[in-house]
């Protein structure tokens, strides 16, 4: 096992590599001078050039390149064009809290996703079953920027029950958690469901039933453990996407984390802070994939990575 | 089942928790929350080429010359100032007794050492050519700075009024060095405490401030940065937020008819336009130039788009702008309009394509305009392009600029007629060196641009202003649109805030009623 995470992390280097190559290539092809936009409109030619030089942005392509792949190898993920706060700090200020919005809104898809379709595989054809898959279905299609509003209206104006806005203590986590998780949760929920009824219509759950085993137990001891692996490759998936489809949430619900950061970076062409940002999405990417392998031989000791 | 049993109760916890704290403050202290647009870029005037950025450093730092919520100059750390008639030398009367929030005396001295800071291009900072034209700072006693230009600059004194020309603590300058955008001192009633980037700054009362009658009146001013226009407004509504920078026009009416709410409406010095490329066909043609002019309905483009919140544009220059001339509108008449187009050679009309940015409001004004062209026959195609990549476009020079047609506003930073004609319609401004995005010049109003800045007497200036917004009225290198309000909605109980004519947040005499 552990020569297996040590081989997946050696193989994270060509990756990560091959990625900031293509991240560096596509943002030097976008149109927009990150110069002329951090001189602002109205300033002029001479302006633009002072600020070019000073970004080092006059240097060619894989000169800049290579000097910035030197840095990053020292650790250094250089200076915001914009702010010129070191990207290391800016990444160290809202990576936190987007990991900690992320873990939350895992949690709330995860309870809701499995609660929810294990109840509708067990109760098939119930209205229980359709009405929490018609939910699950609304949950995909919700736009989350209007989830976000809508809850913030309800719960936090009309209601009163939450702040608006911001990192805080654990009432700010809520309801961007939630508008985070609502999306994740019924993909696992759906995901649940299937696999679930794929496992009860196995033989051996006829014969725990058979021999006498209470429903409860048939479920719960019997049959969610077999239909986890798809389950958890979904979850795994999700807590990807949602690391970095945080950026609408954050901005909804003005949430210091990586996803702002980045929409704003790439606003402003800022080259440092974005191929910061998605260097570290890329490689939290691949360590919750390796993770997810692992997780794969705890929920089924027939898969081993000897 | 444990283990989801467990994460369930976890959860009901922190939401027991969630309920019962509530947000600390100190009993008796006033606060001010504010939720605007941007978080600050930079908090260094010198070094600050952003609304946000400035409204957030305008409480703390003070320019020899400040602007009042209407954007007419006041003295402020200057007591009087005055300027050659050839407008190269300046001198300024400081105000005595004032102190930095470091305990640094303000003198002549703080001010030299500012503006040789910012004049110095090894210095690298965002606002060294709006100062460069000064090549000589003497100090002639303790409380008495003289300034001499390069070049006669007749636009001088605004220039001082900008906000990059907030003076700062020399000692605080020194001591941050790179640093110092995070950690500004100045002499305003407002000082800096705390910085959390994209969460919130802090500013605190000083309570040394200079001018007893305006000092600070609440104790705190914090700042939230959200971009969310609908998020702002659910913080007002609730109370999270005092003040928000800004409302959206579809909003405008809800703030208002909410009687916790009030709604801060403030005329802009923006004018709004559309450039038309006048080295190119048919634009070269000055009957097309008017007949779109006279083809669009602007009362009614307003009423749609700004929700009435703005009047047709009567010159390139808004009314609050000094030396602003009224010239005249051209009337909604698309008969007239369709008659020059047919005597230009376009009795079917043309195609062209207009470029915007891809904000809602300039994406609603563009479908608009597109409707209304529609009617004399012109086939406009609307390209609504992000920020970055439309500036990429403009500033390509002659040769290989695309543009026909470019929706646009502008508002002068420094509130002078100067900044709000040379850049936007002179040849030497011509892409890529500045915004004089439709290719436009005329020797008459060079001329006159030329006159007003060889001179510091107002009344000359004003007249050769006026000049040139005549002249440039006739020639209709652009169709003229709307000088639009800028909104900020506040809670009911809370005055002395609001947005400045250029929506730079006016913040600094915020109190609860």
């Amino acid at each position: 096992m552990v020569r297996f995470i040590l081989r997946r992390l050696l193989y994270m280097t060509p990756i990560l590599f091959g990625v900031s190559v293509v991240i560096f290539l596509i943002l030097h092809l976008v149109p927009g001078d990150p110069a002329r936009l951090v001189a602002g409109l109205d300033a002029t030619q001479e302006d633009v050039k002072i600020i070019r030089s000073s970004l080092g942005l006059d240097r060619p392509l894989p000169v800049q390149y290579i000097s910035w792949l030197g840095n990053v190898l020292r650790g250094d993920l250089g200076r915001s064009t914009r702010t010129r706060r070191p990207v290391t700090q800016e990444l160290r200020l809202t990576f936190p809290a987007t990991v900690e919005l992320t873990l939350c809104a895992t949690a709330i898809a995860v309870l809701i996703g499995v609660v929810a379709g294990t109840t509708a595989a067990v109760r098939r054809n119930s209205i229980f079953d359709y009405s929490s898959m018609v939910v699950a279905l609304l949950g995909v299609c919700t736009p989350s920027f209007w989830l976000g509003l809508m809850l913030m209206l309800v719960f936090a104006v009309k209601f009163d029950l939450f702040p608006t806005t911001g990192r805080g203590g654990l009432e700010n986590l809520v309801l961007p958690a939630v508008t985070l998780g609502a999306g994740a949760a019924a993909i696992i929920a759906r995901v649940t469901r299937s696999s679930m009824l794929e496992v009860l219509g196995m033989d051996y759950i006829r014969t725990a039933h058979a021999k006498g085993l209470s429903e409860r137990a048939v479920v719960l001891r019997h049959a969610v453990k077999n239909a986890l692996i798809p389950v958890i490759t979904v979850i795994g998936l999700e807590f990807g996407y949602l690391l970095a489809g945080a950026v609408v949430t954050e901005t909804v619900f003005a949430y210091p984390g990586v996803g702002w950061l980045l929409v704003e970076a790439i606003g402003f062409r800022d080259y440092p802070v974005i191929q910061g940002a998605l260097l570290l999405l890329a490689l939290q990417f691949a360590v919750v994939n390796l993770v997810v392998d692992v997780l794969y031989a705890f929920a089924d000791p027939r898969i081993s990575y000897g | 089942m444990k283990p989801l049993k467990c994460l369930g109760l976890l959860l009901l916890g922190w939401l027991l928790v969630a309920l019962g704290v509530s947000s600390p403050a100190l009993a008796g202290e006033r606060v001010i929350t504010i939720a605007q647009y941007a978080d600050a870029v930079s908090l260094d005037p010198q070094h600050t080429n952003d609304n946000a950025s400035y409204s957030i450093e305008k409480p703390m730092l003070e320019g020899l010359i400040g602007f009042n919520e209407k954007m007419e100059q006041i003295p402020q750390l200057a007591e009087k100032w005055d300027a050659s008639p050839d407008a190269r030398v300046y001198t300024f009367y400081l105000r005595k007794g004032v102190k930095f929030h470091d305990g640094t005396p303000f003198n002549a001295a703080a001010v030299k050492a500012n503006f040789d800071r910012v004049r110095n291009p090894e210095n690298k900072l965002r606002r060294y050519t709006l100062y460069k034209v000064i090549s000589q700072i003497d100090v002639l006693d303790e409380y008495t700075v003289r300034f001499t230009l390069s070049e006669p600059f007749g636009a001088m004194i605004a220039t001082f009024a900008h906000p990059a020309g907030g003076i700062n603590s020399p000692t605080a300058v020194q001591k941050y060095g790179k640093d110092y955008e995070k950690n500004p001192v100045g002499t305003g009633p407002y000082k800096f405490a705390e910085w959390v980037p994209n969460d919130h700054i802090t500013l605190v009362k000083n309570p040394d401030y200079w001018d007893k009658a305006n000092e600070a009146k609440v104790d705190k001013i914090i700042i939230k940065p959200v971009p969310e226009e609908g998020t702002r407004i659910a913080m007002l509504q609730k109370g999270d937020a005092q003040f928000i920078n800004f409302v959206p026009y579809i909003q405008a009416e809800a703030v208002k008819a909410d009687r916790n709410l009030s709604l801060a409406s403030t005329e802009a010095i923006y004018t709004f336009w559309v450039a038309m490329n006048v080295q190119k066909k048919p634009f070269n043609d000055l009957r097309v130039r008017q007949a779109l002019n006279y083809a669009i309905d602007k009362d009614a483009v307003i009423k749609a788009v700004l929700r009435g919140q703005g009047k047709p544009a009567d010159s390139p220059l808004a009314p609050r702008v000094w030396g602003y001339t009224p010239v005249k509108t051209y009337p909604y008449d698309p008969a007239k309009a369709k008659a020059l187009l047919a005597e230009a050679g376009y009795p079917n009309g043309f195609k062209a394509v207009v470029r915007g940015n891809n904000q809602t409001d300039t994406k609603d004004a563009l479908v608009a305009i597109q409707g209304q062209l529609k009617q004399v026959g012109v086939d406009l195609e609307v390209l609504s392009l992000p920020a970055a990549a439309l500036s990429a476009e403009r500033f390509k020079p002659l040769e290989e600029n695309k543009a026909e047609m470019e929706f646009a506003g502008w508002s002068p930073s420094t509130g002078d007629a100067d900044w709000g004609i040379r850049p936007l319609l002179t040849k030497e401004n011509w892409p890529p060196t500045n915004f004089t995005i439709g290719f436009y010049t005329n020797p008459k109003v060079e001329e006159a641009i030329k006159a007003a800045l060889q001179t510091a007497d107002p009344a000359k200036r004003k007249a050769a202003y006026a000049e040139a917004q005549r002249v440039i009225m006739d020639d209709c290198p652009w169709i003229f649109l709307w000088v639009n309000n800028l909104l900020g909605g506040s809670r009911a109980n809370v005055g002395g805030i609001s947005l400045q004519p250029d929506a730079i947040g006016f913040y600094r005499s915020v109190y609860y009623k």
